[in-house]
């Protein structure tokens, strides 16, 4: 018997039953479920990165302090990329008699590769969009430096040895960074001017920058080309090193996508093995007739195995097809919020659902198959000779190999995939032993039940196994759902009124040391709350304890402050803080201090102009940084403000003062600097919104995977019902009565995964809360309440809707069946 | 004055015939016969002759094409399914060759079951007494599957018997059976009947064991051919 014949024979003959149709349909499924994931969260995902990508103006940049060596630039763009070049410097900048310190940068190039700037042709005058550089021989300069230097459009500048004419007002540069204030106005101009300005000499202190874009794989090859040629003063800064916290957060966000995709693959795979285990159950008949009649055990086996790649084959047609026009949907659905500007669908990632699908038929269709090759051609004479179609240990390698491949190979990352696993694992096991428990007690309970009580709650005693694989599988999908709403809704909701009222939502910077006293009384007299002025000033960390600083990015040049007493949003971890009298001391952020290596009793050697000091740790800081105030890593004693040249920095809530009073501040002083964090708030909480949105429709086909395992258990245990019902029919149950045994055995197994799904979305949100967002969540009795009663909807609808045929059983089949 | 027996069963004329590829397929064709409370009755006959598709009939699992049917006063015609499973709850029992006992609840459980669907109360004492009757009152805990084919078959006649119903339809009882333990549970359900003056329909192809009964019917190809009375 030739097995490739067979095969479609099987097909044939097997295309119409229900059990290979719900095969069918978990590898559809899943196929569309992970098609739809993998296509949207690849446009969402490249949707981030390039908004990620715009926080760097290119997909990689190589930083150096001196100029880098031009073959970076040969070979970047021998790989196809597009490049840019900055040289960013500290300089006095002169129009007429006025001067000013400003932070050049020159540009050169494709600049800016990723993003756009912001200029506009006269100071308040409308903005204009542009992806180009300053022409030879112009500047543009942000609005408060031509305040500083009392200039205007037209003006010329001196630059070194070159003058430039001021042509735009610089409004926005993709590159700036949320997350690092500049405290000398910015002036961009084209990078050809600024070498030939002879300012770039050795101590100019200068920061050089090549920006890279393009391909991914050409970026890659770049960076593994170029990371092995960098010296000691020269370093990689990719999307993640962004200052931008935007840019950390969309980072985060598509790694999140991702293992929200996967809690539904698992779902999908747990479907599929329960609609394969069913299958093989209903072929043991065929299976021992075909070898009665001849056929060999493993020709059979290459039949069956051979039916399941078409099915496959099938499943990867029809899912990738409904997976398409799924995340298509999902597009239209988001169109006015972040679909709006999502890139179009690439199809590499329906290649990958197709491996997928294959690595899930192997791992969780093919070893309840396989097992049926015990089946015994003795079967057609006597069905006693059953065995329970199970997998036996050695086939549980396929399931459990496929379920620690699939994650690698869907989130790409194999130790993010195995925490991923292991908690998902962990999560199930406690819904499973919760699950367990419960039913456990509806066992007992079912004792002294009466009539449909007692029929539907022993029914749940009789299937525990596939109970429990129910009440977990939903248990996670309404879990996943109702921790979306809480994240979106509530938390968000609740961590944006966690700040105080009158958190600060404003900096003034750059205030002189002489203009502290005016600017302070000005913004007191004008009504603003929780104004507190701190110093700051720059130095270079030069040594710890003797040695060079490691090379990190928190080392180098390093902003701190001074003062006589513990500064509020902080705590003391370690130590003691400084006396109000003590000198030479130094208190360090926790966050910093770690990342450095640095410990109590440390000394660290400084720099600041001609001057260099040390001082020792005596205390380390836990420091709240979503309090908003101004914070410091490093805190000097106050006799640092006799040696070290500052500036202050103003933090205040503006409250009900008039914001006309932000213009009167920078026009009186027009070094000061005024800048709006209500914004940085307003666009992190937009970022997480957005991100939770997409994460919702990724979790509906977490809900939905927990629904096709909730109908294949359902089929897989559909005979059973039939005969049960049809039983107590002939007993003299009425409609009514096997209709409420039903719902009393759904009802309960509703009532179970959602009091878990409920509760563990509590706990965990509460435990992201605290662990994450640092504030005490407090669960919404109506948002559990509403979470509650959808999943009972959902759960019963759902059995109801899947076991009509068992309320149509007439009570006759109970006479034709052999029990 | 002799009362005259009250008749539980009787069915006239009766046909039942199913829509086949070759056109409609006759599976009884004019079954006539009547069974009063406390009678016995056999129904013989080879495999696919049609006796469990008439006694599905008789039970009222099922309508007839044609002919009418009287269980217990009441003409099953006239009766909707649900109005046909309320009368089989206070007048049917059922014994059945493969038991058909809930896996997953215990002998005790099984028959109080079926108490409760018929609304019984007092169903835990009755459903003890039934289980004594049958012997079984050390098992009453135990799940079908920790007992013997003859002791689950037991469980099940004290769940037919429990509810004392008027008529007891049994479909092959001692079909899965050994012969010594088909003896016991032939002897059990004839002295139930006896005291319980329920009415008792037969199906089986033993013919040991319709000679126990009071009438005996064989079915060839859906008719009945041969009416016979024994001792």
């Amino acid at each position: 018997m030739n097995p490739l014949t067979l095969s479609f024979r099987l097909l044939a003959r097997q295309g119409r039953s229900g059990a290979l149709a719900m095969l069918v349909a978990g590898l559809v499924v899943a196929t569309a479920a992970m098609s739809a994931v993998s296509l949207f969260t690849d446009r969402i995902g490249r949707a981030l990165e390039r908004e990620a990508g715009e926080a760097l103006a290119a997909d990689l940049v190589v930083a150096g302090r001196d100029r880098l060596p031009p073959e970076f630039l040969v070979q970047a763009e021998r790989l196809g990329l597009d490049t840019g070049e900055i040289i960013l410097v500290s300089t006095a900048v002169f129009v007429g008699d006025e001067s000013q310190l400003i932070d050049v940068k020159g540009v050169g190039g494709g600049y800016p590769l990723r993003g756009q700037l912001r200029i506009a042709a006269e100071i308040d005058g409308p903005e204009d969009t542009v992806s180009r550089l300053p022409d030879r021989g112009t500047a543009w300069l942000e609005p408060r430096g031509l305040r500083a230097l009392d200039a205007g459009i037209g003006d010329t500048t001196e630059l070194g040895y070159s003058d430039l004419t001021i042509t735009r007002t610089l409004l926005f540069e993709p590159d700036r960074g949320g997350g690092r204030f500049l405290l000398a106005p910015r002036m961009m101009v084209h990078i050809d001017d600024l070498l030939d300005s002879e300012l770039l000499g050795p101590g100019a202190r200068a920061r050089y920058r090549l920006l890279v874009a393009g391909s991914e794989a050409a970026v890659n090859d770049f960076r593994n080309w170029v990371q092995s040629r960098l010296d000691d003063n020269q370093r990689l800064i990719t999307v993640a090193d962004t200052e931008d916290q935007t840019g950390m957060a969309l980072t985060q966000a598509r790694r999140f996508l991702g293992v929200a995709a996967l809690t539904a693959v698992i779902l999908a795979a747990v479907a599929v093995l329960l609609s394969a285990m069913r299958f093989s159950l209903a072929q043991r008949d065929l299976v021992a007739l075909l070898k009665a009649f001849g056929a060999k055990g493993g020709e059979v086996m290459g039949a069956l195995t051979l039916m399941l790649l078409w099915l496959v084959l099938i499943s990867i047609v029809v899912g990738g097809t409904a997976g398409l026009i799924a995340q298509e949907l999902i597009a239209h659905i988001l169109a006015d919020g972040p679909g709006n500007n999502l890139p179009p669908v690439r199809f590499q990632p329906l290649a990958g659902a197709g491996v997928f699908t294959l690595l899930l038929a192997a791992g969780f269709a093919l070893p309840p198959l396989l097992n049926l090759r015990g089946v015994p051609p003795m079967r057609i004479l006597n069905r006693s000779l059953d065995q329970r179609i199970g997998i036996s240990r050695l086939l549980w390698l396929l399931p459990v190999g496929a379920a620690l491949a699939i994650p690698v190979v869907q989130l790409g990352d194999a130790r993010l995939a195995l925490i991923v696993l292991g908690a998902s694992a962990a999560l199930a096991a406690s819904l499973a032993l919760f699950g367990w428990l419960a039913m456990l007690v509806s066992g007992q309970l079912a004792a002294r039940a009466r009539a449909a009580w007692r029929f539907g709650l022993a029914g749940l005693k009789r299937r525990r196994g596939a109970g429990i694989v129910q009440v977990t599988a939903l248990g996670l999908g309404l879990m996943a759902l109702l921790l979306l709403v809480i994240v979106r809704a509530e938390m968000l909701e609740q961590w944006r009124t966690s700040l105080p009222a009158d958190a600060p939502d404003h900096f003034a910077v750059n205030i002189q040391p002489d203009q502290a006293a005016d600017v302070e009384r000005t913004l007191r007299e004008a009504g603003v709350v929780n104004l507190q002025v701190r110093p700051m000033a720059n130095a270079n960390l030069i040594a710890i304890n003797g040695e060079r600083p490691p090379d990190d990015r928190m080392a180098g040049q390093v902003n701190v402050s001074w003062i006589d007493q513990l500064p509020p949003a902080n705590e003391i971890v370690a130590g003691e803080f400084f006396a109000p009298d003590a000198t030479g001391e130094i208190s360090l952020a926790a966050m910093w201090a770690e990342r450095l290596g640095v410990s109590l009793g440390d000394e660290l050697n400084f720099e600041s102009g001609a001057r260099s000091f040390s001082a020792t740790v005596t205390s380390i800081r836990e420091v709240d940084w979503n309090s908003f105030n101004v914070n410091f890593f490093i805190l000097l004693t106050p006799e640092a403000a006799d040696f070290l040249p500052h500036q202050l920095i103003a933090s205040f809530h503006l409250g009900d003062a008039d914001s006309t009073l932000l213009r009167e501040l920078t026009r009186t002083w027009p070094n000061v600097s005024v800048i709006d964090i209500g914004a940085i708030i307003e666009r992190v909480g937009e970022i997480i919104d957005r991100v939770s949105q997409a994460a919702q429709v990724v979790f509906f086909f977490t809900l939905l995977a927990g629904l096709v395992v909730l109908l294949a258990a359902l089929e897989a245990t559909r005979d059973e019902r039939r005969h049960e019902a049809a039983l107590i029919r002939t007993l003299g149950a009425d409609n009514r009565m096997v209709r409420r045994g039903l719902l009393v055995e759904y009802g309960v197994m509703a009532l179970i995964a959602a009091a878990l799904a409920t509760t563990g979305a509590g706990v965990t949100g509460w435990f992201l809360a605290a662990e994450l967002f640092e504030f005490r969540y407090q669960p919404s009795p109506v948002l559990f309440i509403s979470g509650f009663v959808v999943a009972i909807v959902l759960v019963v609808g759902s059995g109801w809707l899947g076991n009509r045929s068992v309320l149509n059983t007439p009570p006759v089949r109970i006479l034709r069946t052999g029990g | 004055m002799n009362q005259s027996p009250r008749e539980i069963l009787s069915c006239r004329h009766v046909g039942f015939s199913v829509d086949a590829p070759g056109g409609r397929l006759d599976i009884l064709d004019d079954i006539t016969l009547s069974l009063n409370a406390g009678e016995t009755l056999a129904i013989v006959g080879a495999s696919g002759s049609g006796k469990t598709t008439l006694l599905g009939l008789l039970a009222g699992l099922e309508l007839p094409t044609s002919g009418d049917i009287r269980l217990a006063d009441a003409d099953l015609k006239q009766l909707d399914e649900d109005q046909r499973a309320r009368l089989r709850r206070r007048q049917v029992g059922f014994v059945f060759q493969s038991f058909h006992l809930l896996p997953s609840l215990t002998a005790l459980e099984n028959v109080m079951l079926a108490l409760e669907i018929a609304g019984f109360d007092g169903v835990h004492e009755r459903a003890v007494k039934a289980l004594t009757q049958v012997g079984l009152n050390h098992r009453l805990d135990h799940y079908p599957r920790q007992m013997s084919g003859g002791e689950q078959q037991r469980v099940a006649i004290a769940r037919a018997f429990a509810g004392n119903p008027a008529i007891l339809f049994a479909d092959e009882p001692t079909g899965n059976l050994d012969r010594r333990t088909g003896q016991s549970i032939a002897d059990l359900l004839f002295d139930l009947n006896r005291d319980h003056d329920t009415a008792l329909v037969l199906v089986t192809h033993d013919m040991d064991l319709a000679r126990r009964c009071a009438h005996i019917e064989e079915i060839v190809d859906g008719q009945l051919v041969e009416k016979a009375v024994t001792g």
